[in-house]
């Protein structure tokens, strides 16, 4: 190899050798790929070395460049730019950077720019930017608002997207693609030259996928200069093949018939944890939604008052200086036990940390696996995981994870397509800093992997609603935001607006919070505004595991005193709300299976009590079934459908299923569903049997029905409101003018509303409506369930009285309004009323 | 359904339309609350996208409401307008001269923070806190109105809370519609304004509510 005598090579290996380490194969690799200019992905774990392969690769390729002069050279601008999606990695990821520079005897400088930056850093890396930036999506497109961002990037060479695989999916994905495509194409136009791309992703269904929506924009650019589409010559994937031992292990209640088949937080079971807790270093507990965490900190403290101290709390709406202590306290293992959400998923290794729980459904193989990962570090360590169910059926899917993780049968993450709110929102932003023209910012916009088949109709639509905010009907109008200047550059000047945007761009994923402080001053964290506009003041909540009163919300912020009360509310954040993926639904469709046979799967094993039952009520479906349910309560007519699909298509399945029923005859329902199934209530018999079954679920005019169906439902609304946020209709108030702010406020819904009635056209709510076509009533993913049904024997049965299968349904749906406490009292009853 | 429905108070005869508005018979006074005018121009001036064609809609409903009923005069009990003067305001002020011969009072509610000398040029009267009429008195804020007064000689329109009913069915079906709301002392009217959100009353045994279903007038409870 030609690079492996290259004198930073050189520099690098000697460097590891002195304390007795040899590069892995995927970093030797990954470094002769960058001194080769290539792009890529690098396809590696959490937990064995994978920032090493991208950030060594930079300096090798920097002290080839200066082979004399690299360890003296001081304040050479920008070299490497390293994208992370939490900011909560930013310090660790800097400080193992900065380690290895100083070990190296470098004078290179890291830096990191995120919302917690504070003022004073961010002047003086306007002055000299360090070597290594360390980045969120966020705070990158506010780079991009400022004067002469390009001159940021004139010395950079290199752009790492790290954990590229949490970011793809999503819109902050889309985020990153086109900051991308504007840093590499602004270097392009001073210089002539660009950065390599380089995306660092865990194991996901389509790698490849994911390496060319990454480098997609660099195509446009080698095009242009060789005239030739040499795109993929100049990308590789390396594949760290390290393959990690994962050993799971169920948690099982003693009693199987006492455990509640829903509604609960699996807290009945921390008797259970507390041993593991004492036998390990450090464990670390995963748990799905922030309230639960909450819930499930209080608990473990409550069951083991010594561990008081050596117990902490960590997830997103936990105030940074608190979440950076328990990060610190977990690298130097003073910690026994750390209660936690996807907050701590991804980033750098705590060593400590010898044992995971994961309380409730995973949701996902590639998730599960993630989470595993965070123990055992040595990459020939095992990783240790436990898994505790919140309710029973729930073992069903730990049966299900053995062996998606046996098999390697892990999700695929589809990249996100024409996102205009977030496209909106970018246009602004370049808007404020030095303006654009609309031709070159097209084509660069469309060099992205999710603009590629954007219209240019469809562009001057996005620039008229940014320059015209939609249809202007009167004189008396005074829309402003972007103006077209002379030489039709788009431009905003205004100040104020300019303000106004950069506070948005931040907000990309979180619903309008407001600041929890003391009455005395302390602030405590931030909390969703559509939960605390609930409660009355006198009311109790809990957050960041300490029990509050309300006082008054104040100029947006909402002020606490301590409470004495004994019960309280807890938040349900609603970001923690997912989906089963349909990995996780084909295992477990045939994990059921199996319970109808001898096997020596214990989850199973010890479930059959209330297989029993459900047989004896109704039936276990296997592989080749699908089961309906007709129940009659005094509810009304309850009919219960199990294609174990995930929450997202059963809401599209039941909507369309209810459109369907409702052709036959005139009948209102209302739904619920979860990962299993979806229910469809009606006050008068739904009519639905044998002899319309299969032409009830046929995909004949599906594609008809689904669009019938979507206007119908919430499904739209709720995507409108992340395409509200993005897209900037929803005001989030700039410090100091509260009462101006006030008058600019508006939800999402009465937002929606509007749009409806007098501007059914408009872009954003266009945007909401295709967002359900393309991710949630995807046709390909219906019309496959379809058909497996169509192959399926379908079941119906009458059951008497509600089945452990419809329990979970049954008591999802009225979740909504109700307190933890009293919805586990009306279990309570109901399981009651059941055994009767 | 009735498109408006009659309600008697203290021998006094109000007609409640779906158009949201309470006409006083024996008076002829159009009663209003809650319009909100200039909140689209507010929310477009600084950037948001809000469809400008709300606050023609409304304007052009107010005056349907008026040619309809031929008031002797317009009450308005409070928020006019939403916040400082745009644009918007000129609509309004254009039109109001084309039927300046109604008059119109305004009970100051929160958001009506223009200067007094505008509502001058509008001719509007305006009323700090309260205006009363026989033995009828209008305010902004049910909070404002006294407690313990007497139902037999007292009785108060107000608006401020934009009220709004939810009407539950069977197999857990529920819907909600602005509403007319009206207790023993008081009563709240809707939100004329149709870029406005709603609270949800919910009206104990001796009181009522009147949801507005798109054309016609419910009773509930």
């Amino acid at each position: 190899m030609k690079g492996a005598n290259s004198p930073g090579h050189r520099v690098i290996i000697d460097w590891l050798a002195q304390t007795g380490r040899l590069p892995f194969d995927f970093q030797a690799q990954t470094w002769q790929h960058i001194i080769n200019n290539k792009n890529g992905l690098v396809n590696a774990p959490t937990g064995c070395g994978k920032t090493y392969s991208v950030f060594l690769g930079s300096i090798i390729q920097f002290i080839n460049q200066h082979p004399q002069q690299y360890l003296t050279k001081k304040n050479n601008g920008l070299q490497l730019l390293w994208i992370t999606p939490l900011r909560a990695l930013a310090k660790d990821i800097a400080r193992a950077m900065t380690e290895v520079i100083e070990s190296l005897g470098m004078a290179w400088k890291v830096g990191i720019r995120n919302g917690d930056t504070e003022l004073k850093e961010r002047a003086q890396q306007k002055k000299q930017m360090p070597e290594v930036l360390i980045i969120t999506p966020e705070s990158l497109h506010l780079l991009l608002a400022q004067k002469n961002y390009p001159d940021i990037f004139k010395s950079l060479r290199i752009i790492a997207v790290d954990e590229w695989h949490e970011l793809m999916g999503s819109k902050r994905g889309v985020q990153t693609e086109l900051a991308i495509a504007r840093v590499v194409n602004a270097q392009f136009q001073l210089t002539g030259k660009w950065s390599l791309v380089w995306g660092i992703s865990a194991t996901i269904g389509n790698l490849e996928e994911a390496k060319e929506v990454l480098l997609h924009p660099l195509k446009r650019l080698y095009t242009l200069r060789n005239n030739t589409d040499a795109g993929n010559d100049h990308s590789v994937i390396v594949k760290a093949n390290l393959h990690k031992q994962t050993q799971i292990e169920s948690i099982f209640p003693d009693e199987i018939e006492k455990y509640p088949w829903a509604g609960h937080l699996g807290i009945k079971l921390v008797e259970k944890v507390l041993p593991i807790i004492y036998n390990s270093r450090t464990t670390l507990v995963f748990i799905n939604t922030r309230g639960m965490t909450e819930l499930w900190y209080q608990s473990i403290l409550a069951a083991a008052p010594d561990l008081a101290g050596a117990v902490a709390l960590h997830h997103g709406s936990i105030e940074q200086e608190l979440r950076l202590w328990v990060e610190e306290n977990l690298h130097t293992g003073r910690l026994k036990c750390v209660v936690c959400t996807a907050s701590l998923d991804l980033g750098v290794d705590f060593r400590p940390v010898e044992t995971v729980i994961q309380v409730g459904s995973p949701k996902g193989v590639a998730r599960f696996l993630q989470r595993a990962g965070r123990s055992g570090h040595s990459p020939d360590a095992v990783s240790k995981i436990y898994f505790l169910p919140t309710h029973s059926l729930e073992l069903v899917e730990a049966a299900a994870l053995k062996q998606a993780v046996e098999e390697n049968f892990i999700e695929s993450k589809p990249p996100m397509i024409l996102c205009f709110d977030v496209l909106i929102q970018y246009l602004c932003t370049i808007a404020i800093s030095d303006g654009f023209y609309a031709d070159s910012t097209f084509e660069e916009v469309c060099s992205t992997f999710c603009f590629a088949a954007m219209q240019r109709e469809e562009f001057e639509g996005i620039l008229s609603h940014i320059t015209a905010g939609g249809k202007a009907l009167h004189q008396y109008d005074e829309y402003k935001k972007v103006e077209i200047m002379d030489g039709d550059l788009f431009k905003i000047n205004s100040r104020r607006i300019a303000m106004q945007h950069r506070m948005h761009i931040g907000t990309i994923v979180s619903d309008a919070m407001l600041k929890v402080k003391f009455m005395s001053g302390g602030y405590i964290g931030v909390i969703e505004e559509w939960f605390i506009s609930r409660l009355e003041p006198g009311d109790s909540f809990t957050i960041a595991g300490r029990n509050l009163e309300l006082v008054m919300i104040k100029d947006m912020t909402v002020l606490v005193k301590k409470s004495t009360a004994k019960k309280s509310i807890i938040p349900s954040w609603q970001g923690g709300r997912m989906s089963l993926s349909s990995n996780m639904g084909k295992k477990l469709r045939a994990a059921l299976s199996l319970s109808h046979k001898k096997n020596n799967i214990p989850e199973l094993n010890i479930l059959k009590p209330l297989f029993k039952l459900q047989n004896l009520l109704s039936h276990v479906p296997k592989e080749d079934e699908l089961l309906i349910e007709h129940i009659e309560t005094k509810d009304g007519f309850h009919l219960f459908v199990y294609p174990f699909e995930g929450r997202l298509v059963h809401e599209a399945m039941a909507a369309i299923l209810a459109w369907r029923i409702s052709q036959i005859t005139p009948i209102t329902f209302s739904f619920a569903m979860n990962d299993y199934g979806f229910e469809l209530l009606s006050d008068q018999p739904i009519p639905l049997d044998d002899s319309n079954v299969y032409e009830l679920f046929s995909e004949e005019h599906l594609f008809e029905d689904i669009q019938r169906s979507v206007n119908s439902t919430e499904m739209a609304k709720r995507k409108f409101r992340d395409i509200a946020v993005i897209g900037g209709l929803i005001f989030q108030g700039y410090p100091g003018e509260y009462k101006k702010a006030r008058h600019l406020q508006s939800s999402a819904s009465l937002l929606f509303k509007v749009f409806e009635e007098y501007e059914p056209n408009n872009i954003l709510l266009k945007q909401a409506y295709r967002e359900v076509f393309d991710q949630q009533m995807e046709e390909t993913r219906l019309r496959d369930m379809l058909q497996r049904i169509q192959r399926s024997k379908v079941v119906i049965t009458v059951p008497q009285q509600l089945t452990p299968f419809c329990f979970p349904l049954k008591v999802d749906s009225m979740r909504e309004n109700v307190s933890s406490e009293k919805l586990e009292d009306r279990v309570k009853r109901m399981q009651q009323q059941l055994k009767d | 359904m009735a498109s408006f429905i009659q309600h008697t108070i203290l021998q006094n005869d109000f007609i409640l339309h779906h158009n949201r508005t309470v006409f006083w018979e024996q008076e002829k006074l159009l009663i209003l609350s809650d319009l909100h005018l200039g909140k689209t121009g507010h929310f477009r001036k600084s950037g948001i996208a809000v469809p400008a064609a709300i606050m023609k809609e409304d304007m052009q409903r107010f005056i349907a409401a008026i040619q309809f009923f031929k008031p002797q005069e317009v009450v308005i009990v409070g928020d006019l307008f939403h916040s400082v003067e745009n644009k918007e305001h000129e609509l309004f002020l254009k039109w109001r001269n084309d039927l300046k011969y109604v008059p119109m009072r305004l009970v100051k509610g929160n958001h009506d923070i223009v200067p007094d000398k505008w509502y001058k040029k509008a001719g509007i009267i305006i009323e700090e806190k309260q205006w009363t009429h026989h033995q009828f008195h209008f305010v902004h804020q049910p909070e404002h109105i006294p407690e313990n007064i007497d139902d037999a000689d007292a009785y108060y329109f107000s608006g401020h809370l934009h009220p709004a009913i939810s009407i539950k069915g069977l197999g857990k079906q529920s819907l909600r519609f602005p509403c007319f709301y009206f207790t023993g002392q008081y009563c709240v009217l809707p939100a004329f304004g149709k870029f406005t959100g709603t609270y949800r009353v919910e009206p104990l045994k001796n009181e009522q509510a009147f949801a507005i279903v798109e054309n016609s007038v419910i009773p509930c409870s």
